[in-house]
């Protein structure tokens, strides 16, 4: 099966709340080991193992700051690519229809076309409209014919080249 | 770009793990572990923990979650107040002025719950299993038990103070930790009080504009797809 898009994002969403995960599980365990360290400060006042403590105190706490700052920044890019992929999706649609109008597409054909378009064949568009198949057949050849394309690709195609 | 404004509501993750595993560890502490034992103190430090990184992520998390996007505003609150009686549903990426106030309230007596635990436990046990509640730690004082096992059943800032004291002297102890014990009660019965209202707003706030809200705060909840 072909990855959408949907699932890439909820990929995404995992990798985040794994990163996320770490870092909630990080600051608990940072909190733990700054009040350890200082329970054995006040039990022992200076010593070697007390600096080793301090130097993976801090370790901790950084590695908080800096996860926590990678989550947004994946929260961030998340956010960004959503929301340029809705003006794509608007923009695409958009012109769509505009080049359904500049070919004198009927409302009928103009639905079956995005169906084609979509990657339907003739029988699931039947299917979809509650519509003979030869019905869709001769309304996709209309289509076909307004726009100068012979076949399902070749429609395709133009949109696709008019995105590249 | 209309979709930023009706687009639901989602918590990040950070929120999110955050808040569900605050609920957890005050579920624990509120009933099932024993006053004052170490999987109390623990479960204590967990909490400690997850509310830093979130009050953390409060200054450098996302929009939404940060508390420029919710400030604590009676007047804002008030004007919700409003909103609510005319029927109006604003819809935000954030906390309504109601539920800020709330959040606020809520992370303030967890800090002074937090703060007087600690003051009392002193550092987490390294093992909780054998640091025992406030009935058998008492009993543990009451009885004969040489000085060294007291040692290690009692966390070691209790232990410091203890060193002057004869293990049967526990009443000066339990008097300078009095207040504290005092406070944490207190602070813990006010948070019953504000969970029961934050529960009652989320009740509320679902019947009035739906099930987004409880759904931007479980997981997967709001998908798009
Ligand atoms: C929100 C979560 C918490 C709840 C619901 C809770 C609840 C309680 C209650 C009801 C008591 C008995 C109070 C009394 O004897 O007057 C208690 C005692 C105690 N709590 Fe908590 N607590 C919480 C968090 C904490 C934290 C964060 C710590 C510290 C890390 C802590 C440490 C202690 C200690 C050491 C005692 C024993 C006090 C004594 O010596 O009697 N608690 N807690
Ligand atoms: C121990 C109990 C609980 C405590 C201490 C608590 C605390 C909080 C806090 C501090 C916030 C603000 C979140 C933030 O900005 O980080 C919040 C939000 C929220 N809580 Fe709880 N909570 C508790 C239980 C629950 C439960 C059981 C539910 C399930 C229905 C729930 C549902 C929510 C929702 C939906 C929000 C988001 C509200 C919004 O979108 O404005 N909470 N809670």
């Amino acid at each position: 099966m072909t990855k959408t898009l949907g699932q890439s994002t909820q990929y995404r969403d995992r990798q985040t709340l794994l990163v996320a995960a770490v870092v909630a599980v990080q600051a608990v365990a940072a909190v733990f080991f700054v009040a350890d360290a200082l329970g054995d400060f006040a039990a022992d006042g200076m010593t070697a193992h007390i600096a080793i403590e301090a130097v993976i105190a801090f370790a901790l706490l950084a590695g908080v700051f800096i996860g926590a700052a990678h989550v947004r920044r994946l929260l961030a890019e998340a956010r960004r690519r959503e929301e340029a992929l809705a003006v794509a999706k608007g923009a695409l649609a958009d012109h769509i229809t505009a080049r359904f109008a500049d070919w004198g597409l009927t409302a009928a054909e103009s639905d079956v076309a995005l169906f084609a378009l979509k990657g339907c064949d003739a029988a699931e568009i039947a299917a979809l409209r509650g519509a003979a198949q030869g019905t869709v057949r001769a309304q996709l050849s209309q289509v076909y014919t307004k726009a100068g394309v012979t076949s399902q690709a070749g429609l395709v195609s133009l949109f696709l080249d008019d995105l590249l | 770009m209309t979709n930023a404004i009706t687009k639901p509501r989602r918590w990040d993750p950070i929120v999110k793990l955050t808040h569900w595993g605050v609920v957890t560890a005050v579920i624990a502490n509120a009933i099932f572990t024993e006053e004052g034992s170490g999987w109390h103190i623990w479960a204590g430090y967990g909490l400690a923990g997850l509310l830093a990184l979130r009050l953390l992520w409060g200054l450098i998390g996302p929009a939404e979650a940060r508390f420029t996007a919710f400030p604590p505003s009676p007047g804002r609150a008030a004007a919700h107040v409003g909103e609510i009686r005319r029927g109006d549903l604003v819809h935000r990426r954030s906390h309504n002025p109601l539920g800020a106030l709330m959040a606020y309230a809520i992370w303030a007596t967890l800090l002074v719950i937090v703060a007087s635990g600690i003051a009392m436990s002193g550092p987490p046990p390294a093992d909780p299993a054998a640091v025992k509640g406030e009935q058998s730690e008492e009993q543990a004082a009451k009885s004969d038990l040489p000085s060294f096992v007291l040692q290690t059943l009692i966390p070691p800032a209790r232990a410091d103070e203890d060193e002057g004291e004869e293990a049967g002297e526990r009443a000066g102890e339990n008097e300078s930790d009095e207040w504290l014990e005092e406070v944490h009660e207190i602070a813990v019965n006010l948070l019953y009080v504000l969970i029961a209202l934050h529960l009652a707003g989320v009740v509320f706030e679902t019947r009035r504009s739906g099930r987004e809200v409880v759904g931007s705060m479980i997981p997967g909840g709001n998908r798009r797809t």
